[in-house]
């Protein structure tokens, strides 16, 4: 059973039509990626799925149904603008939202200890909000979404503003998310971080959906006939090589329309080439985003 | 539920263990303390104890009485006799006396008697020196019509009813229920721009989104009603024990204090429509918070609710005149204007149950509807950033 299935949703603003169409399948315990450049209609998205905003047309089931009041304690939620209460010390911050989320009061504090300690704000609890740094509050904002354990969970940009250090706690924490078993869905614009930690994605510009399945096909849809190869001495002449371009000590070898790249390793062993790398090029999520938004390919 | 509590209980806790509160609560009776204080200063000057003479040549005073104890604050003024007016002068001009009167021969025909002094004399010393002649003038006659005779007459107007009467002793009761009002307003506006303010705040600081995926917008501006109508309700309750303390106190000592009370028509009207007047005033400053895009807008929109609610206070001498004209029973009717009106007309007049029952009615189905639409409101504008919301959309039948 999906955790989430979106079903030909649609929802305009006037003559704005924010999300068009869209639909799209998150396995439970997945890890999926929901991208698309700004104003994409990945919020509004969002915003359907959670029953903030309701579809003009098309229909969403999540945690096995349409969007209730009991769901929302099994479902964090972090959206891309922050919103912590600022006057109020990060402890007592952390525990009324927890409670919101149905955890008893008693629970919700022992919870906010224990990650506190975690995520090394300990010394900071009886600050106020808004005399953290916005890295902390951002942590702050991570520990209030996975207080209450939930099943699902939905992180806008939960990288932004943070330093490696934390970027790293951060990711770890979204794997051991997914570990428990966990559905995670990831919006962001660091398409590496979405590489590193995804295996299902769906891309969204103007409303549509312009790339949906998994990475690694996506990445192989987009590949073009290119290997990377480094050896120690130059390359001989190579039949079925239309091109090769040097990149950072290595050679990007662009081959015929119809000669497949084993074919060429086997061609390299036999003139006994000391190879060091050869690999297959893929384009980066980031190339395939660009390609895609700047209209040059992509297929829902 | 419980969530709905919760949220009551964080605004609560938010705003009542706060410095500002804290601050604001104790204003007020810090105000009226100073107030009181400044009465008792002015009548403390008032008393000058200073011995007042007089030189009798009437006889009338050959062999005095005592003068009467005054009534507290009042204190007790010597009443010095002098053989002559030479002798009266040296002490007056020594500051001996603060002033002496005069009775010549004739006195008890004329009534004619003067006084001659420095300074002004203050009331409390003239009243005195006037109950000591009148007690002395009367030495012969019954005690008991002596004592009526000096004490004058104690006038009580009563209601044809005989439920409600107004006399020396308790006018202070008049005035309670417009006293009351006033406070009623402060809170219910402090409390009600809590609420305003919260709303605003979660709005600009984008908190709101994380909210409504816990709770229902419907739960959670029930708690925040709940919630800010607790914090003018405490506010009350410490208002009261900072006013009823003192008046426990000093009623032992002060006889115009012993005179308050508060009739049951006095706690109905402020039972069933100063409380449903509260939550609407609350829900009204949730709907201004939901509407608005930032704090400072909303101020200005809470302008449109307090005028109303003030305006009794501003026709209060056309309300005292006549306080069962129509005009007067059209503003109780009248959601806004209704428990003001209804608190002054209290003061001065029996009101009959059946406006109490219609005014109540109105002011208990106006905070639901209040509250309805505030939830509504809610719900359209939490999302709105920078961008205010249009009261014809939260009536309009659309999708949210």
């Amino acid at each position: 059973m999906p955790a989430v299935e979106l079903s030909h949703i649609t929802k305009t603003f006037g003559p704005l039509k924010a999300v068009d169409d869209v639909s799209f399948v998150i396995e439970k315990g997945g890890l999926f990626g929901l991208l698309g450049p700004n104003g994409a209609g990945k919020t509004t998205g969002i915003r359907v799925m959670l029953d903030i905003f309701k579809p003009d047309s098309g229909t969403v089931s999540i945690l096995g149904g349409p969007m209730d009041e009991s769901k929302k304690d099994r479902i964090g939620y972090m959206p891309e603008e922050r919103g912590l209460y600022q006057d109020i010390p990060l402890e007592r911050c952390l525990t009324y939202l927890g409670s919101l989320k149905g955890l008893s009061p008693a629970e919700a504090k022992r919870r906010s200890e224990t990650y506190l300690e975690r995520f090394d704000l300990t010394a900071y609890k009886n600050k106020k909000v808004k005399e953290l740094s916005k890295g902390m509050q951002q942590k702050a904002q991570v520990i209030a979404t996975i207080l209450h354990q939930p099943e699902l969970l939905i992180v806008d940009e939960p990288f932004g503003g943070l330093d490696p250090v934390n970027t790293q706690m951060v990711k770890d924490q979204l794997r051991e998310q997914q570990e428990q078993g966990v559905t995670i869905i990831l919006c962001s614009h660091q398409m590496q971080q979405v590489e590193e930690l995804c295996d299902r994605i769906v891309l969204i510009d103007h409303g549509k959906v312009m790339l949906y399945g998994n990475l690694a096909d996506i990445r192989r849809q987009f590949s073009a006939n290119v290997v990377v190869v480094r050896a120690r001495s130059p390359l001989p002449e190579l039949q079925g090589v239309e091109r090769a371009e040097p990149v950072n000590g290595s050679v990007k070898l662009h081959l015929a329309p119809g000669t497949q790249p084993q074919e060429l390793l086997k061609a390299l062993v036999a003139r006994d080439v000391a190879l060091e790398q050869f690999e297959i090029a893929m384009p980066t999520l980031d190339e395939i985003f660009i390609r895609v938004v700047s209209g040059e390919g992509g297929t829902a | 539920m419980i969530k709905t509590w919760r949220v009551a209980l964080h605004e609560y806790r938010k705003h009542v263990f706060n410095r500002r509160f804290v601050f604001g609560l104790l204003s007020v009776p810090l105000v009226i303390l100073a107030l009181v204080g400044l009465v008792f200063l002015i009548l403390a000057m008032e008393n000058n104890t200073t011995p007042i003479g007089y030189v009798d040549h009437s006889g009338l005073l050959a062999d005095p009485l005592p003068a009467p104890a005054p009534e507290p604050p009042d204190r007790p003024v010597l009443v010095v006799p002098f053989a002559t007016e030479a002798d009266a002068r040296s002490a007056l001009e020594a500051g001996k006396i603060q002033a002496y009167y005069v009775l010549p021969e004739n006195y008890l025909t004329t009534g004619e008697l003067r006084v001659v002094h420095v300074d002004d004399i203050k009331s409390p010393a003239r009243q005195q020196f006037y109950d000591f002649l009148a007690a002395n003038l009367l030495k012969g006659a019954d005690p008991a019509i002596a004592n009526r005779l000096v004490e004058g007459a104690q006038v009580t107007i009563q209601s044809a009813d005989g439920k409600r009467s107004l006399s020396a002793d308790n006018w202070f009761s008049f005035l309670l229920p417009m006293i009351a009002g006033i406070g009623f307003i402060i809170a219910m506006f402090s409390a009600g721009g809590y609420l305003m303010q919260a709303v605003v705040e979660e709005k600009e600081n984008r908190t709101m989104e994380v909210i409504i995926t816990s709770v229902s917008p419907n739960q959670f501006i029930t708690g925040k009603i709940i919630g800010d109508t607790s914090i003018g309700l405490t506010q009350i309750l410490i208002w009261i024990l900072f006013i009823v303390t003192p008046i426990l106190i000093g009623r032992n000592t002060l006889k115009f204090l012993q005179g308050i009370q508060l009739s049951s028509q006095t706690v109905a009207v402020l039972v069933f429509t100063m409380l449903p007047s509260f939550v609407m005033v609350a829900a009204l400053m949730a709907v201004i918070g939901a509407t608005v895009s930032e704090a400072r807008e909303g101020q200005q929109m809470v302008g449109i609710i307090s005028l109303p609610i003030w305006i009794p206070y501003m026709l209060t001498s056309l309300l005292m005149g006549n306080p069962n004209s129509p005009l007067a029973i059209a503003l109780s009717m009248f959601p806004l204007t209704a428990p003001v009106t209804m608190l002054i007309r209290d003061g001065l007049t029996i009101l009959p149950a059946w406006q109490i029952a219609a005014c109540a009615a109105i002011q208990i189905l106006s905070a639901a509807v209040t509250i309805w639409v505030a939830g509504r409101a809610f719900r359209l504008g939490m999302l709105r950033y920078g961008q205010r919301l249009k009261l014809r959309e939260v009536f309009a039948r659309q999708r949210a």
